[in-house]
Formats: structure tokens, C-alpha cells, sequence
């Protein structure tokens, strides 16, 4: 393996796959912070010039964690789908890249192979595309799931309705629902981060959103975002509980800062399979986000794409019904700026999107990122134009709790009605039943919360 | 009065042109006529005519901003302004930097973390927990040493709050430290700083607690707030497991004179069971602790209407 390019005469030499990998990336902050990025634009193109000539194999032999470090490089490589891997193992990424964006190429054969990817391969493959590149090709990758409602079709847009509260009050809770629904968000799940990590309050919050949706007959899937062992505890109760939510690390470290792992995801997951209050086959709900490694010091000295990419290697082996990057809410000393969190969003779509996890996309911006209101309002239409399968949606964007400015219920039927797309078919008919839709365009009750009883 | 007379549209000449070319040679259909176009109804927020049920309920039950309506899929024009103001004043108070003298205007020690400005303040959170050379200095030579309780005032990431209330919470609480016969540091305050600063400054004085009073990362239409994280037995190295810390100090949250009391009772919690963070049990002082013995939510804010015209 050579891991030299010259540049101009120059050359550029670099020690290890891992760092080949992190100053290939497009400039982040976090990677500045974790001393791990290219001094400059020319290393950085040096680097992807190096990165482009390696194999998808010689990458599965590199893992950013060393196998014996790290139950989540363990559990990518145990479980690595041997046909699909032997399939594309012998392409460098820069040629593994002009295959994904060939016309020839289709949705269901990048499908065929995605169980074959590690999230190293996914990654590599990003830091060489622009954001057109990530965009024409995450569009591309389908991935379609179902719980009570169907996500991922294409030409469809979802939104989760996001009705925090920072005193967990179940009637502002639900007032801000059936706002939300009166816009027509919320086909991917009415989903509260609780400011009470309880048992007995997440149970209370899922009964009430559950109340709501049985009343209205309303097709799509509740949960609360507590944390996972809290959410076991709240199941016990008899729950109902249609998804089961917990954040997610791109190490095992990192993964302990969040008190989970493996094992206890797996335990997770079976309770849920048999316990959930859900139909379809799809009933997990994770989140991540870039930086969250180095947050908790458990980066292993790798960027924080690829540890991102990581992220969707554990959620897959849940067959998730709801992945999602929350990209903006970490705050600048990750990603500082409009331009960085842009980026971010669509890497993590189409990095997600092609290891076949079914990927969303929280566009949003904290009050001391160097990120504009019409900045975040672009990245909203890019996504959506890159088949991202839900954004969040709040009221104004303004989350009251968590104290962030993501998307709108306004947001979601504008991005819709820009790109000619749908929300999930099955509550597509049910917001036209009620007046809230008539077929594509806002109805006689659209915003008007009354409609929801 | 001049008499108006229509132009020939441009477009219209091309068009004809076009579909002349294309063999349709029928005449082109009349052009619109231009609308009469009424005034839409006013739309303000909050309303005060709204009488609605769900606007009464809203109002009991979120600050949210829901029942705002809207025109086609986007917001009224007097929500758009409301919206700006509030994202303004919450950017306002991120960019504020703290003057350099304002600290030593106070009478307080003036000390500056390693950040050089308020760019590398937001990226670097890691320079901002520990002290510049000529900082450490001046502590060490001028700042109480062996003391019970070390307050330090600090910008945090809103200037705003630290200049508006911050006096007056660092004072009320020093007093309150005083009042129960603690000792109390040399008055301070730190340009430039992170949290964990108070792990290097309660080490270097050989404080029992450490308190830092910062201005709290701004939320929409809000930036006058401060937080205090305090942290038994300072030294670098203490994680956030090994803090408590209450949020939402100002006069529509818990007034500097209110928090400044039951941070003295979390203190002394501390100094009595000589820890803090997870191991401190706080279970017999939740009256007394109100939102300083919580995990450290922030109360809803009640949201007025920023924008006035005319």
C-alpha cells in the first residue's frame, strides 16, 4: 500500500490509512480541534489523491478502531456480507465512486451490495465527492421501511413532529402536535425529547401521543426520547411504545459515554420485537451526529466523518425505522459555520442512505454557529432534493427545551411543494380525508389545529 | 391626468413569433387583466383579539409559537419580524465580547483564559478552560489563597448577562458564603471562559469549591441569562459528572438574589459531604434547592413582543 501523491513536484507521504482518511475531508472544525485535519488545501488533495488509489479491501483491513479495541469494528467485521463485499473489494474508491454515480447503476444494485460496505468504505467514498456528487447519488440509494406507516418511497418527503416542552407539560405537548399536524408533518413519528429521564414520565408522554393518534386514526408511529434503558423500564409499564429511540457513537467508548453497547441494544431490541405497539417489521429510532466521538475524547484520533459513518454501521444491525443526523446542534467548535454544516448534512444522508439505513436529516444551526436562517432554510430544499427521507419540523423551528432553531411545520409543506414530493402514502391519504391536504396542494383546514381532536 | 396606454409586451411579440414558427398560426389568447388586489387581513402576534380555544390553551400551556397561521405554505409578515427580533437579540448576545476592562471597573481580579478572540472562543472550547500565562501570574500573586468557597465571575457565551445581572449574583452570593462563616476568594472575573476554567482557578487557589458564573448559550429572543456550575475540590481534570450546576439565573427565571441563596445551600451540601456532581445527595434539600437541585432545565420563557411599528 502507497500512501504518497505529489502535488507540483511536491510530495505529500502519510503514515496510515486513518490518516489519509481524516485530511481527505472537507474542512470541519471538530477534525481542527482533534489536531487531525490537512494543514492546508493541497495536503487535503493530496490526501484524497492517495485515498482515491485505495481498494474497498484495503480498507476493510484499516478500520479506524483496531478490531481488538472496539466491539463496533468487531461487529462490522463479523457480520460483513462476504458475497456483496467480494462484489466491489477489488475497486480503489476513486473508481468505487464513478460506479455509484453512473447512470448504469441502479438504486436497487448499490442495495444489493450495501451489507458489504464498512462504514470506512462509506466514508472514504464521501470525502471524495462534492456536495452535487453526495446529493446525485444518495439520491439514488433507496431505502424503504415500514412500522405502521411506509417510509422512503420515492417522491416522498417525511417529517418527525418534534413537540418538546421544557417542563414536559402533556398539554403544550399535544397543543403543539396537533399544530404540527394541521401542516401536515409528522408521517415519520411525533417524536418528544422529554426534559424528565423517567420511567413514569416517558409512559405518560407516549399514552398521551398514543391517545391522539388512535382518536384521529391517524397513520404513523409515536415514541419518547429518553434514554433507552428508561424506555425499557417504560415498556414494563405496558407501554405503548410504536418506535424505540436511543443516540448513537461512532466507538465503543464513545458509545459507553452514551451508557450503552452492544449487548445492551441487542437486549434493547429484542424487548422491543416482541413488546411494541407498532405492525411493520421496522420499530428502532437512532440519532447521531459528527463530533459526538471526540465530545466524549473517544475519537481513537480519527475524523469525524468516518466515526460518523461508523455510527450507521451499529444502527444497521437493528434494521432501524428512523436514523437521523442531528447535524447543527453540536455546536461550532465542530462545525463552525454554514458552509460545514451544509456539507455535513448531505455527507451523513447519502453516507447513511448507503449502508441502507433509512436516513433523516435534523437541519439546524445552535444561536453561536456562524450559521444563517436562509442558510438552513437552503439546506432544507438540498436534502430534500437529495431524497433525504424526513427533516424534523417544530413550531417556527424554535425548539423551547433543547434551545436550537431547526425546521418548521411551515418548512416541511413548502420543501414538499417545491420539489413536487409527498408525504409517506398512508398518511398522504389521511391529510386529504381530513381537509388538512387536498392531493398536493394545502386544503380547506390546513393550519388549522382545530382539525385534530 | 395622463392617459394610460399598454405597451406591447416583448414577451408576447417572441411568443407569437414562436408559435408562428412552430405552423400555429391563430392568434394569441388575450393577456391577463391586471387584478384587483385587496389588502390581506392584518395579522399580529401574539394576537390580542384571539379568542380562540386553542389560542387560550396555548397560552396556559407552551410558549411554542403555535396558532400563528399562515399565508400559503410560509408565515405572516408580522411573525416573520417577531422571528428576526428574537433570532437578533439571541446573536447579539453571542457575539458581545466582554470588554477588557470591565472586570478591573468592578474591582474584580481580571484574568483571560488561553483564547486570543472571540472567533477562536467559539471554536476552541479547549483554550477556554484553562488560563493564559500572565493570568496564572496575577493569580498567584494576588488572589487569596486556601479559601472555603471561590466564586469567578466570567463571559461565558453570553457577555450581556455577565454584565447585566452577574455583578449582582457574584455579590449576593459572596455575601450569602460570608454570612454562613466560610471563607471567600478574591473577586474575579475571566474573559474568554469555558466551564472547566474553574477547575484551574479553584486548584491554583486551593479552593474547597469552586463556582463559575457564566452568561448561558442564548436561546431564541432570550440572552440575558447566566448559569453557575460548581465543583468540590477543583482540579483540572473534573468532568462534568463531577459538577452541579443550575441554570436560568435572571428576572424572569430565578432572580440573581433567589439563586444566589440556594447556590450557598448547594455549596454547603459540598463542603459537608466533601463532593459533588452524581455522588452528592441532595435528597433533604430539595425545598430548599428548587431548580439548583434539578438536572438543570431551563424554565419556559415567556415570549413578548419584540417588534413595534408606528
Amino acid at each position: 500500500m502507497r500512501l504518497t501523491a505529489t502535488i507540483r513536484g511536491a510530495s505529500y507521504t502519510f503514515t496510515s490509512v486513518k490518516e489519509v482518511l481524516a485530511k481527505a475531508n472537507g474542512p470541519k472544525s471538530g477534525d481542527d480541534l482533534a489536531g487531525v485535519s490537512a494543514r492546508d488545501a493541497v495536503e487535503r488533495v493530496a490526501a484524497r489523491a492517495v485515498l482515491s488509489q485505495l481498494t474497498l479491501a484495503e480498507l476493510r483491513e484499516n478500520p479506524v478502531v483496531p478490531y481488538e479495541e472496539d466491539e463496533l469494528t468487531r461487529l462490522v467485521e463479523d457480520t460483513l456480507n462476504e458475497n456483496a463485499f467480494a462484489a466491489v473489494s477489488a475497486l480503489t474508491v476513486g473508481q468505487f465512486r464513478e460506479w455509484l454515480l453512473d447512470t448504469k447503476t441502479s438504486g436497487s444494485t448499490i442495495r444489493s451490495i450495501a451489507s458489504g460496505l464498512t462504514p470506512e468504505m462509506a466514508a472514504a467514498v464521501a470525502k471524495l465527492m462534492s456536495n452535487l456528487d453526495l446529493m446525485v447519488a444518495g439520491a439514488k440509494c433507496e431505502v424503504v421501511v415500514r412500522a405502521n406507516n411506509t417510509l422512503g418511497l420515492p417522491g416522498r418527503t417525511s417529517s418527525r413532529l418534534q413537540p418538546n416542552h421544557p417542563t414536559d407539560d402533556v398539554e403544550g405537548i399535544l397543543l403543539t402536535t396537533r399544530e404540527g399536524l394541521s401542516y401536515g408533518c409528522g408521517d415519520a413519528v411525533i417524536g418528544v425529547n422529554p426534559a424528565t429521564d423517567t420511567p413514569e414520565s416517558t409512559a405518560e408522554i407516549l399514552k398521551a401521543l398514543h391517545d391522539v393518534r388512535v382518536r384521529n386514526k391517524i397513520p404513523t408511529q409515536h415514541c419518547v426520547l429518553s434514554h433507552v434503558t428508561v424506555q425499557m423500564k417504560a415498556l414494563e409499564f405496558g407501554g405503548p411504545m410504536d418506535l424505540m429511540f436511543q443516540s448513537m457513537s461512532g466507538s465503543e467508548k464513545g458509545n459507553r459515554a452514551f451508557g450503552i453497547s452492544v449487548a445492551l441494544m441487542d437486549e434493547a431490541y429484542a424487548q422491543m420485537k416482541a413488546g411494541r405497539s407498532s405492525t411493520g417489521p421496522n420499530f428502532m429510532y437512532f440519532e447521531t451526529g459528527q463530533g459526538s466521538a471526540l465530545s466524549s475524547a473517544a475519537h481513537h484520533g480519527a475524523d469525524q466523518v468516518t466515526l460518523e459513518a461508523r455510527c450507521y454501521g451499529f444502527a444497521r444491525r437493528y434494521t432501524p425505522f428512523l436514523v437521523n443526523t442531528v447535524v447543527g446542534f453540536i455546536g461550532p467548535e465542530y462545525l463552525a459555520d454554514g458552509r460545514q454544516i451544509t456539507r455535513a448534512g448531505l455527507e451523513d444522508h447519502f453516507m447513511g442512505k448507503l449502508l441502507g439505513v433509512p436516513m433523516g436529516c435534523d437541519a439546524c444551526y445552535t444561536y453561536h454557529a456562524d450559521m444563517g436562517q436562509d442558510e438552513v432554510e437552503s439546506l432544507k430544499v438540498l436534502l430534500g432534493a437529495a431524497g433525504c427521507t424526513y427533516l424534523m419540523s417544530l413550531p417556527l423551528g424554535d425548539d423551547i427545551m433543547l434551545n436550537y432553531q431547526s425546521t418548521s411545520f411551515h418548512d416541511i409543506p413548502s420543501v414538499r411543494g417545491l420539489l413536487g414530493k409527498r408525504p409517506a402514502p398512508e398518511f398522504d391519504a389521511w391529510l386529504s380525508s381530513v381537509g388538512i391536504m387536498d392531493g398536493d396542494r394545502p386544503g380547506e383546514r390546513f393550519g388549522d389545529p382545530s382539525v385534530i381532536r | 391626468m395622463k392617459e394610460f396606454v399598454a405597451l406591447p409586451s416583448r414577451t408576447r411579440t417572441l411568443m407569437a413569433e414562436l408559435r408562428s414558427r412552430l405552423g400555429d398560426e391563430g392568434p394569441l389568447p388575450p393577456a391577463p387583466p391586471i387584478p384587483v388586489i385587496a389588502p390581506p387581513p392584518v395579522r399580529v402576534f401574539p394576537s390580542p383579539r384571539s379568542r380562540s380555544r386553542f389560542a387560550e390553551q396555548a397560552a396556559a400551556h407552551t410558549t411554542a409559537m403555535i396558532g400563528i397561521g399562515h399565508v400559503g405554505t410560509r408565515y405572516a409578515t408580522d411573525v416573520v419580524l417577531q422571528f428576526q427580533a428574537e433570532l437578533a437579540v439571541a446573536h447579539e448576545a453571542v457575539h458581545t465580547v466582554l470588554p477588557e476592562d470591565w472586570a478591573a471597573s468592578k474591582g474584580l481580579l481580571s484574568l483571560k483564559s488561553r483564547v486570543a478572540d472571540h472567533h477562536q472562543f467559539l471554536l476552541r472550547p479547549d483554550l477556554g478552560r484553562r488560563l493564559d500565562e500572565a493570568s496564572l501570574g496575577k493569580l498567584r500573586s494576588s488572589a487569596k489563597r486556601g479559601v472555603d468557597v471561590q466564586p469567578i465571575l466570567a463571559d461565558g457565551l453570553s457577555a450581556v448577562a455577565t454584565m447585566g445581572s452577574g455583578m449582582t449574583l457574584l455579590e449576593a452570593f459572596s455575601a450569602e458564603c460570608s454570612k454562613r462563616g466560610w471563607s471567600v476568594g478574591t473577586p474575579m472575573c475571566a474573559r474568554f471562559a469555558r466551564v472547566w476554567l474553574e477547575d484551574e482557578i479553584g486548584q491554583e487557589v486551593g479552593a474547597k469549591v469552586a463556582v463559575i458564573l457564566l452568561g448561558e448559550r442564548p436561546g431564541l429572543g432570550t440572552g440575558d441569562g447566566l448559569s453557575a456550575y460548581l465543583v468540590y475540590d477543583p482540579r483540572i481534570g473534573k468532568t462534568d459528572g463531577d459538577r452541579n450546576m443550575m441554570s436560568n439565573i435572571h428576572l424572569r427565571g430565578t432572580p440573581p438574589v433567589e439563586a444566589a441563596s440556594r447556590l450557598a445551600v448547594l455549596t454547603g451540601a459540598m463542603l459537608e459531604q466533601r463532593t459533588s456532581g452524581v455522588p452528592l445527595d441532595l435528597s433533604p434539600l430539595v425545598a430548599q434547592l428548587g431548580d439548583a437541585g434539578g438536572t438543570g432545565y431551563r424554565a419556559p420563557q415567556k415570549r413578548v413582543r419584540l417588534v413595534e411599528t408606528s
